[in-house]
């Protein structure tokens, strides 16, 4: 009878555990499994629950699956033989890969890293959410995450796309979002960059970071290539870009060929030649996970807006950032989870801010998505309400 | 019966069967490992005790967890069943500071509730290492404790009194908002402790304690575990009770400097953090006392500069026991033989004997803990894809659990037994084992209640 107590039936077991109330999680089927990931990786967790007190996503959704722990455990066991099914993607696909987990871990263990590979194999597997296929199909076909088909350079007139240089030091990597959700942040990035030689790729395509956030890594390496042969043509030695998630893929996915550069770096950098006038406002400031805590550009942003205002600080900030529950493909798989997330980081907002600022579209786009009273904008807007 | 049904009629969607879901409760801290049939997710004491009622009626195992941060399996459903997932049933339910109590569900985070009871001027002082994720729930059923223990005492000396679901899912309180009580058998002390094999705690009213105005935190070095033991005794001998006395050796030191190299921290030997609280002059004095008996035997000894040094240096301790693989990215600490326990008087040689342990099986180790009640911290740490390494370790561990048991001690001193120490509980309790299987017996006549822990 499976539900019979069985008086002191203890069982200690290692990794090497064979059979657990009946459930295989042996290394019996390991080998006839595409399932591989960096073992030391995943071995490094200890099962501490630090992550569980910091993971956005759990602090929604309740279940242990949804916590960074759970999702390692998860790993553990396809790793160990369970067979991969739909049955792990509510977990392994959930996680918005912000790492905050990573910045708190005592062990010094990566799951953001150790999610994506566990993705990228069950991909390999043929397990994925439908979410994750139409994003797939979108960025595959149409060349950006949303299918559009119009141009990516709308947002310029044919004189001024006439007019780019086709040789540059400087290109201005625009990025799915800008272009097609907030193309007035991309004129307005393009307007403030071009007073330094900035050109556009003429036929830019999505960054990737979709599909390598989500698992599809060959289909990324495609569209890599594609955009890799793009800034060759041009000579530039540096990418500047105004979206986080474009930024940490282009700078730590892409081949180290040139400089990668955000936009609030390269602000931050040039602050005098922009002659930015004092505005009397009170603006609150969010971190990107991407800009953040992927790559510790926290000083930047925060140069740039006190150069033009007063900054008032979120209760949580930097590396103890929250989440705004747009990444790593929770905005289109989880939608009610991923807008749970940014009502909660609205609720870091500090009392008596005119602005949200933020340097990443994704971000705007949720965090607006969630309501508040508060208007979110993009840094680039700021500093070009200081230019005008 | 069909028990799904049966359950989801209780809680409706918060019940999972997915065996994802399934394999996240098979587990916690610990080695030990058990799945689970259901997992629920209970949101109220009459939710938990039809729950318990159900089982009780199919002879179905319950087994109730907190955050899952234990260390010896006691959360793990090691003959399935239901498992109660108690972290949803988080509220603090009332602040009481004219009785000087809060009362709080199991599900409540220990940071959280300090974090609330900070703007009172009061705090609730057991404070385990992994006070920003274990529930006081989890506490309560380990009597959990942590650093500063060894001044305030664990978690038993802060409950007054406790709502329990029994085996049959009748509910009781324990006691009252009195501060004494000469009625009858303490019912409170009984269920703390128990590991959820009595009853499942869905309401605690805690005694708080006021604030210190302030703390201070003497850092002494020495050449030796040893002779950092020695210090601590002569502290205490000396008639100074400071509010955390931690050792942390060399191995500790080293790993902790790696995990965030701008603490502030002596650069050679073993080292013990002694911290005193209380007023500004009182702090003062025990220092000063603690740096005058400890001077002759440290290598190095020193007051913290600032409030920051301090805070920092204990959130890094707080961490230290996963922090291992952070000094050997092959090597992961594995919880076992953690947390045994001496007379004061034998720290010294327990801190010996651990050495040795270690050097005889060949694995290194970091020794740290709470040195002032006698609670040492062995963490051993292997290469987990090496099956050599995880045979010497398991030995190693049970030779450490033995010792302690050897020289008057415990296998447990704060995280508890659950099914990962079971087998030593006839060493260590000889015939009063029966009398606690008696008890057993008695409230939960089928067995239900967290089968398979506490050697019972």
């Amino acid at each position: 009878m499976k539900n019979e107590v069985k008086k002191n039936e203890v069982k200690k077991e290692t990794v090497r555990a064979e059979k657990v109330n009946g459930n295989e999680i042996g290394e019996k089927n390991s080998k006839e499994l595409p399932f591989e990931v960096d073992r030391r990786s995943v071995y490094k967790c200890v099962q501490c629950g630090t992550c569980r007190s910091v993971c956005p996503v759990f602090e929604v959704v309740g279940w242990e699956s949804a916590n960074t722990r759970g999702r390692m455990l998860i790993i553990k066991s396809l790793l160990e033989g369970r067979p991969p099914s739909e049955d792990v993607l509510p977990s392994l696909a959930s996680c918005t890969t912000c790492g905050i987990c990573a910045a708190k871990c005592p062990a010094g263990a990566n799951p953001p890293e150790v999610v994506e590979a566990a993705r990228a194999q069950l991909v390999k597997c043929g397990v994925t959410t439908e979410a994750q296929e139409k994003l797939k199909t979108a960025v595959t076909t149409s060349g950006n995450s949303f299918g559009e088909t119009k141009s990516r350079l709308h947002w310029l007139s044919d004189t001024e796309r006439s007019k780019l240089p086709e040789k540059s030091d400087y290109v201005y990597f625009v990025g799915c979002f800008d272009s097609y959700r907030y193309p007035e942040f991309a004129k307005k990035t393009f307007e403030v960059l071009q007073h330094f030689g900035v050109t556009l790729l003429s036929d830019e395509q999505c960054c990737a970071s979709p599909l390598l956030r989500t698992g599809f890594r060959e289909d990324a390496e495609k569209i890599m290539e594609h955009n890799l042969e793009r800034i060759r043509k041009v000579g530039a030695h540096t990418i500047i870009t105004g979206c986080a998630g474009c930024y940490t893929t282009l700078k730590n996915n892409y081949p180290d060929e040139f400089r990668v550069i955000s936009l609030p770096e390269f602000l931050a950098e040039h602050l005098e030649e922009l002659n930015l006038k004092r505005l009397d406002l009170t603006v609150t400031y969010h971190d990107p996970c991407h800009l953040g805590r992927h790559n510790r550009i926290y000083d930047a942003p925060r140069k740039v807006i006190q150069a033009i205002c007063t900054l008032k600080e979120m209760k949580n900030i930097k590396e103890n950032s929250r989440c705004c529950g747009g990444g790593g493909g929770v905005r289109i798989g989880y939608p009610d989870i991923s807008l749970e997330l940014a009502r909660n980081r609205l609720e870091d907002v500090p009392e008596a801010v005119d602005y949200i600022v933020t340097s990443c579209p994704l971000c705007v786009r949720n965090l607006r998505d969630a309501g508040g009273d508060i208007e979110i904008i993009d840094i680039v807007e700021l500093v070009a309400m200081a230019m005008e | 019966m069909d028990i799904t049904a049966e359950l989801r009629k209780i809680v409706g969607g918060r019940l999972s069967v997915s065996p994802s879901e399934l394999y996240c409760y098979s587990s916690d801290a610990s080695q030990v490992k058990g799945m689970p049939d259901y997992v629920v997710r209970p949101k109220s004491t009459d939710e938990v005790s039809r729950i318990v009622r159900l089982a009780y009626e199919n002879e179905i195992p319950v087994t109730a967890r907190g955050a899952g941060t234990g260390l010896a399996g006691g959360a793990v459903p090691v003959s399935g069943g239901i498992v109660l997932d108690m972290s949803g049933m988080n509220r603090i339910l009332e602040i009481d500071i004219d009785n000087i109590q809060v009362v709080v569900e199991p599900g409540i985070i220990q940071d959280a509730l300090n974090e609330a009871l900070k703007q009172y001027g009061f705090f609730f002082p057991p404070n385990p290492g992994s006070s920003a994720m274990c529930t006081i729930g989890g506490m309560i059923a380990y009597n959990a404790s942590g650093m500063r223990c060894v001044k305030y005492g664990t978690t038993r000396n802060y409950v007054r009194d406790l709502e329990v679901v029994l085996a049959d899912g009748t509910v009781i309180h324990t006691g009252s908002k009195m501060l004494k009580s000469a009625a009858g058998y303490d019912l409170t002390q009984l269920i703390i402790g128990s590991e959820g094999t009595l009853g499942i705690v869905t309401k605690a009213s805690l005694k708080i304690a006021p604030l210190p105005k302030t703390r201070k935190l003497v850092i002494a070095s020495f050449r030796s575990a040893e002779v950092a033991g020695q210090a601590v005794v002569k502290t205490f001998s000396n008639g100074v009770i400071p509010s955390a006395c931690e050792i942390l050796d060399r191995v500790s030191l080293q790993v902790l400097k790696r995990y965030d190299p701008k603490l502030v921290l002596p650069s050679e030997g073993d080292v013990i953090l002694f911290e005193v609280d209380g007023t500004e002059n009182s702090a003062h004095e025990a220092a000063e006392q603690i740096i005058e008996v400890c001077s002759p035997l440290a290598l190095s000894i020193k007051l913290a500069e600032s409030e920051k040094e301090m805070a920092d240096i204990w959130a890094a301790r707080k961490l230290v026991g996963a922090a291992v693989s952070r000094l050997d990215p092959t090597k992961t600490r594995i919880y076992v033989g953690e947390d045994v326990g001496v007379p004061i008087k034998k720290i010294p040689e327990l801190l010996r004997k651990a050495q040795e342990i270690s050097e005889k099986f060949n694995l290194p180790a970091m020794k740290y803990g709470h040195i002032g009640d006698g609670n040492l911290h062995l963490a051993l740490f292997i290469d987990v894809l090496n099956n050599d390494e995880w045979d010497r370790l398991n030995r190693a561990a049970d030779l450490v659990h033995r010792t302690a048991i050897e020289l008057g001690g415990t296998v447990s001193s704060e995280h508890g037994v659950g099914a990962a120490r079971a087998e030593y509980m006839q060493a260590q309790w000889g015939p009063a084992l029966e009398v606690m299987r008696a008890i057993k017996k008695a409230l939960d006549p089928k067995g239900i209640l967290n089968p398979g822990k506490l050697g019972l």
